[in-house]
C-alpha cells in the first residue's frame, strides 16, 4: 500500500452493517486506506458501493461495526471532539441552508458553529467568494440562488472554517460543466495553496481523472484497486474495443465476450435513436481486441464500426469489476 | 474567554439571529404569529367577562402571553430541529465543533425574539381592551417567568433530541402531546382549584407550565400574603425541576446522539 509522508487520513479494516427488519446489508466491508496531507484522493464507485458511508463515518456522523479510522491522528469513533474541529463536510445533493437569510448570512452562521470570530469570517468568505465565483450572489437571499449559486455555497461553507481535511460527497452532481469545472478549480488550489487534505466520493470518472492524486475504486464496500489515475489507466495495457452493433442484441447474446481469453470485462449501452448498441470491451492486447471483433461477427451479430478508445477510469473499473457502473447499480 | 463557553456562545447567538431573521423575512408569518393569538385571548376574556368572573379577565390575557412563550420554548424548538434535519442541516451541526444545546438555545430565543411582538401586542390589547385588575410583585414574577422558561426549555431540548434518532415518530409524539399538555397546564384557567381532580391536578403538576402559570397568576393578580408563600414554594419546586430537566436533556442529547451515530438515523430524512 502507498504510504504518504504526512497521513491526515487513515483507515483499517473498516467494516460497517445496516440491519433492516428483514436483512443486514454489508456497506462497507473491510476497507483500509491512508490519504496524505494536501492530497485530492477520489473514492471511486457506482450508486451503493459504499463510498457514501465512509465519508459518514470519516466525518463524525456514523459509527463503524468495526476496524479503525483516523482523522489527523484522532480516532473518529472515540474522540469525535478532537475530530470535529479539523474538518468539514459537504454533499452535493444538499445544498442546504435558510431560504430567508442571504448567502453571506448563511456562511457566517456556519462559521460561528466554529466559533470564528465575525470579521474573520467575513473576510474568508469574501476571499472564497472571489474565488469560486460567488461574490455577486452573496447578499442575495439563498431561495433566490439558482442551483449552481447555492451549491458554490455549500462548497464555500466547507472551506469557510479553515478545515485540515474536507469531505465531499458528490460535490458536482447536477451541476452545468461551466459550474462544475470552476468548482474543480477551486478544490485543487485549496488544496494545492493551503495543503488541505481532500477526501472527493464521487461516481464521476472525468472528475476524479481532472483533479485527484490518488483514487480508491469501490465496489459493494471494497476497495478494488488504489493509486494514481494515471498508474490505473496504465495497468490495462491495450486501449479497449469500441462496437458499434445494430440491431442491439439481447444481453445474453453479448455473453459471449467474457469468454474470449484476454478480455477483462464489458459495458454497453443503447442508442435508441440510433437503434445501436455501443459495446466497450476491456481487452488485454490487440490481438484480444481482434478475437473479440471476429467472434462478434461469427456469432452473427453485425458490427457496423469499431475502433479503440483512450483508456479511461471506466475501463478501469469494468477491468476490476467485470460491468460497467450502470450495469453495477442495476444488479443491487 | 474559556474555549469552550466562546463557541457555546457564539453558536447561539448566530442560531439566534438565524431564527429571527428567518421569521420577520416572511411577512405572512408576522401577521399570522402577532395577530393570532389575540383571537384567543379576546374569545377567553370575553367568556370571563360574559360570566361575570371580571376578576379573572388577566388570567385569559396572561395565558395569551405565555402561550407564544411556551410554543416556541418548547414546541418549536423540537419541530424547528426537525426541520434542520429534514434539510440537510443535522449533519453540519453534528460534523461541527459546535454544542447541541448551544444550537438548541439559539433556536429558542431567537424563537422568543420572533414572539415578543406577539406577546406585547396581547399585553397592551388586553390591557386596554378589558382593563383586568392587577397587583404584581414584578421581581417574583419575573423570577417566575424565567424559571418556567428554564424548565420549559429543558423539556423542550429533551423533545428534540429525540430526533437524533427517530424521525415521524417523533413529529408525530410530539403533536400527540401538545393539545393535552396545553389543556393540563391551565394557560387560560387555573388548574389548582376545586373543580379540578386532585388526580388531575397532581398530573398536571409535572408540566413545569402548570407550576409557572400558577406562580404568575399568583404574582400578579392575587398577592395575598398566602400567596406569597405559596408562590416562594412553587418557584422551589419549578427550580429542581428546571435543574432535573437540564440534567436529563443533556443527558439524553449525548445518548440519542450516541445511539443516532450507532443506528445510522442521524443522516436519515423523512418527508
Amino acid at each position: 500500500m502507498h504510504r504518504p509522508n504526512r497521513v491526515s487520513v487513515e483507515v483499517q479494516d473498516l467494516h460497517r452493517e445496516f440491519e433492516t427488519k428483514h436483512k443486514k446489508v454489508t456497506a462497507l466491508d473491510g476497507i483500509s486506506l491512508q490519504v496524505g496531507e494536501g492530497e485530492i484522493f477520489g473514492v471511486l464507485g457506482p450508486n451503493g458501493a459504499g463510498k457514501t458511508t465512509m465519508i459518514r463515518i470519516l466525518s463524525t456522523l456514523l459509527l463503524p461495526s468495526s476496524g479503525q479510522a483516523k482523522v489527523m491522528g484522532y480516532d473518529v469513533a472515540k474522540e469525535p471532539e478532537k475530530v470535529r474541529p479539523l474538518i468539514s463536510m459537504a454533499s452535493g445533493a444538499e445544498r442546504a441552508g435558510y431560504d430567508y437569510i442571504t448567502a453571506r448570512g448563511n456562511l457566517w452562521f456556519f462559521s460561528q458553529l466554529y466559533g470564528i470570530k465575525s470579521d474573520e469570517a467575513q473576510r474568508r468568505i469574501n476571499e472564497l467568494s472571489k474565488q469560486i465565483g460567488l461574490e455577486d450572489n452573496l447578499d442575495k437571499k439563498f431561495y433566490a440562488l439558482s442551483t449552481g449559486f447555492r451549491q458554490r455555497a455549500t462548497i464555500i461553507r466547507a472551506f469557510v472554517n479553515d478545515p485540515k481535511v474536507v469531505f465531499l460527497d458528490e460535490p458536482t452532481i447536477g451541476l452545468d460543466v461551466m459550474t462544475a469545472l470552476r468548482i474543480r478549480e477551486f478544490l485543487v488550489n485549496q488544496a494545492k495553496e493551503h495543503g488541505r487534505t481532500i477526501l472527493l466520493a464521487t461516481h464521476n470518472m472525468a472528475e476524479v481523472d481532472a483533479i485527484c492524486n490518488r483514487v480508491a475504486i469501490i465496489d459493494k464496500g471494497k476497495i478494488l484497486a488504489c493509486d494514481t489515475p494515471l498508474a490505473l489507466k496504465k495497468s490495462l495495457g491495450a486501449p479497449a474495443l469500441v462496437m458499434e452493433i445494430s440491431p442491439p442484441p439481447a444481453a445474453d447474446n453479448l455473453a459471449l465476450l467474457s469468454k474470449v481469453e484476454g478480455v477483462k470485462g464489458y459495458t454497453s449501452s443503447i442508442d435508441e435513436e440510433r437503434s445501436i448498441s455501443r459495446v466497450q470491451v476491456v481487452v488485454e492486447s490487440d490481438d484480444t481486441a481482434q478475437m473479440v471483433l471476429d467472434t462478434t461477427r461469427k456469432s452473427g451479430l453485425t458490427v457496423l464500426s469499431s475502433w479503440r478508445q483512450q483508456t479511461s477510469l471506466e475501463e478501469v473499473f469494468v477491468a476490476l469489476v467485470g460491468r460497467g457502473f450502470r450495469e453495477r447499480e442495476h444488479e443491487s | 474567554m474559556n474555549l469552550r463557553a466562546n463557541l457555546w456562545l457564539k453558536t447561539a447567538y448566530a442560531r439566534a439571529w438565524v431564527r429571527t431573521m428567518s421569521m420577520y423575512g416572511e411577512p405572512l408569518w408576522v401577521i399570522v404569529t402577532v395577530g393570532f393569538p389575540l383571537f384567543s385571548m379576546m374569545g377567553m376574556s370575553l367568556l370571563y367577562s360574559s360570566a361575570g368572573a371580571t376578576a379573572r379577565i388577566g388570567f385569559a390575557i396572561l395565558g395569551g402571553i405565555m402561550l407564544s412563550f411556551w410554543g416556541n420554548v418548547l414546541w418549536s424548538m423540537a419541530s424547528q430541529f426537525n426541520w434542520d434535519k429534514q434539510a440537510g442541516l443535522f449533519e453540519i451541526y453534528i460534523t461541527s465543533p459546535a454544542p447541541i444545546s448551544a444550537i438548541l438555545v439559539g433556536m429558542s430565543l431567537g424563537g422568543i425574539l420572533g414572539t415578543a411582538p406577539s406577546a406585547v401586542m396581547v399585553a397592551v390589547v388586553g390591557w386596554f381592551v378589558f382593563h383586568p385588575p392587577i397587583n404584581p410583585a414584578w421581581p417574583t414574577a419575573i423570577a417566575t417567568f424565567v424559571i418556567t422558561l428554564a424548565s420549559l426549555y429543558a423539556l423542550g431540548m429533551t423533545l428534540s433530541s429525540l430526533y437524533l434518532v427517530y424521525g415521524r415518530e417523533a413529529e408525530s409524539f410530539n403533536e400527540a402531546l401538545q393539545e393535552p399538555v396545553q389543556l393540563l397546564s391551565g394557560v387560560y384557567f387555573p388548574v389548582y382549584s376545586p373543580v379540578i381532580p386532585l388526580a388531575v391536578q397532581a398530573v398536571a403538576s409535572v408540566i413545569p407550565l402548570t407550576i409557572g402559570m400558577d406562580a404568575l397568576r399568583r404574582t400578579l393578580f392575587l398577592n395575598n400574603p398566602a400567596d406569597v408563600n405559596l408562590v416562594y414554594t412553587e418557584l422551589l419546586v419549578l427550580g429542581i425541576m428546571a435543574a432535573i430537566l437540564l440534567v436529563v436533556s443533556s443527558k439524553s442529547l449525548k445518548a440519542l446522539e450516541e445511539r443516532g451515530r450507532r443506528v445510522g438515523s442521524i443522516a436519515v430524512r423523512m418527508r
